[in-house]
């Protein structure tokens, strides 16, 4: 018997147990689409009070704005991934501290697109969600640095810093917001993948691989097909130099594809991703936006974590797995939760819940 | 030293509490934070899953019965010496059950702990996922019956 499996047997299972016992209070899909037939947001809030948003979503008054309710939500994601982190020991607790440190990326990336709104510290930190290991006070400093390559280099980060090189703050549109998200994404998905590859070993690595390098494969499409919208040259410069099933070559076509209409049709010929990419051109098309890519990732993400769930149990992807359906569920519940705060019918929601 | 029956005999006893304890301290501390930590997300159904715990307990109570009749095999003070054939006896019967419940404790540890993932995820599964247990679990009876076959033939 391998080491790292003994290891898991005799030292993981506390927090093994833990996250089978947390899994099973999984939303599953009719309930999330049950939730997005509901009408007012008090229905939505009573129907959660029972399960693990319970407590958060118990401090929220009826007169709640849907943003107060999506950072409950996401206030019982953070709560969760703490309490499991709280129980872990050797591997699993670096890994869940590394996994937490993914958050800082998002923190950054959300940084700057509320700076480029116009938006103030407050409204910015008080939807942060508390799981990046960046403190406050380090954030706030941040808030007030204007350019971005000097925001990548105050985080100390040469990699991300040319990454960002040619990208401005100002004059921000939504897909160029979009771009630097992602440059931001890949940038903590790629130091996630540098620690799974390096600190972990057999089982435990091949059972995390599988997420976190289609994570990056796609983010890094993602880039690629945004630049692409935008009229960007130096793609290259802008994309994570990691590559999982997405190979160099497949990656240099779709940079020197005509147009995004080009790429989006060579992507769907990735043979790792035609399945899932099948229609990308068909899709963007109807909707004249790139965000479906990020409900297909998601997707992705689902189908791999339940593969992984029903596979060999003592591995840390396991972990990762929960993780990934985990903080997808709080994304649902955010989309239905803002949907039906918005107005929207069941079926336009609908297409925002990955599942 | 050795040569003599009764420190076969009682290096058997030895053997079979001692591995006994220590196959059921295995099978315990495996099982046990499983089911705690099952128990943290479903409180109802620690219950059920400490039949983990109380079949790893089992472990050690056969080695207690191995060693308390081999025990009562021994001759008193001042009767005639046990034979070498009976010394051997009693330390294989010992030393089957002490090894046998190692590696049941560890079977039931695991098996145990599995339960309890297994039943906080999907409680309806209970039933079936505790088969395992008991079949860990008879690895154990196996040796107890040899080696109670043993200790009365001494």
């Amino acid at each position: 018997m391998p080491a790292e499996t003994l290891v898991h047997i005799l030292r993981d299972n506390y927090t093994e147990a833990k996250v089978r016992g947390k899994k099973s209070f999984l939303l599953e899909r009719q309930q999330l689409y049950s939730l997005a037939e509901f009408r007012t947001q008090t229905e939505i809030l009573g129907f959660l009070a029972d399960g693990p948003y319970g407590p958060e979503l118990s401090k929220l008054q009826e007169t709640s704005s849907p943003v107060e309710v999506e950072r409950a939500v996401r206030m019982g994601f953070a709560r969760s991934i703490g309490n499991l982190a709280s129980t872990a020991k050797g591997n699993v607790k670096q890994f869940l501290v590394e996994y937490r440190r993914r958050f800082e990326a998002y923190d950054l990336a959300s940084l700057v697109l509320y700076k480029s709104q116009e938006k103030s510290w407050e409204e910015y930190v008080g939807n942060r969600l508390p799981l990046g290991l960046m403190n406050e006070k380090e954030l706030h400093r941040l808030y007030s640095v204007e350019d971005l390559e000097a925001l990548a280099s105050e985080v100390g980060d040469k990699d991300l810093q040319s990454r960002l090189s040619g990208l401005e703050l100002d004059g921000l549109t939504p897909d160029k917001a979009s771009l630097i998200r992602d440059i931001f994404t890949g940038w903590g998905e790629e130091r996630f993948y540098i620690f799974i590859t390096r600190k972990l070993r057999g089982r435990d690595k091949e059972s995390c691989l599988p997420i976190i390098g289609s994570s990056i494969d796609l983010v890094n499409l993602s880039i690629i097909l945004r630049s692409k919208l935008i009229g960007i040259s130096n793609i290259q410069d802008h994309i994570v130099p990691v590559r999982w099933k997405l190979s160099k070559k497949a990656v240099d076509q779709l940079v020197s594809s005509e147009d995004l209409s080009a790429a989006l049709d060579r992507s769907a010929t990735l043979p790792y991703y035609r399945k899932l990419l099948s229609g990308a051109r068909q899709r963007y098309e109807e909707t004249k936006s790139l965000s479906f890519i990020e409900v297909l990732v998601r997707k992705h993400m689902i189908d791999l974590s339940r593969e992984i769930l029903l596979g060999f149990p003592y591995t840390i992807g396991v972990e990762l797995a929960f993780l990934v359906l985990k903080e997808n569920e709080a994304r649902n519940l955010a989309a239905v939760v803002s949907g039906v705060g918005a107005g929207l019918k069941p079926d336009q929601i609908r297409p925002l819940v990955a599942v | 030293m050795l040569d003599q029956p009764i420190v076969w005999a009682s290096l058997g006893i030895s053997l079979a509490v001692f591995l006994s304890v220590i196959g059921a301290a295995l099978g315990i501390s495996i099982a046990a934070p499983a089911i705690a930590a099952a128990g943290t997300e479903r409180p109802e159904i620690v219950s059920k899953s400490l039949i983990a715990t109380i079949l790893a307990e089992a472990l050690a109570i056969y080695g207690l019965v191995v060693g308390l009749l081999s025990i009562f095999k021994l001759p008193a003070a001042g009767a005639a010496a046990l034979s070498d054939a009976s010394g051997f006896r009693l330390f294989f019967g010992g030393t089957i059950m002490g090894i046998a419940a190692i590696a049941a404790g560890f079977g039931i540890g695991t098996s145990g702990g599995a339960l309890a993932s297994a039943t906080a995820e999907k409680p309806e599964l209970f039933s079936r996922a505790v088969v395992p247990l008991i079949l860990a679990e008879a690895l154990a009876i196996y040796a107890f019956v040899a080696a109670l076959l043993l200790v009365l033939q001494a």
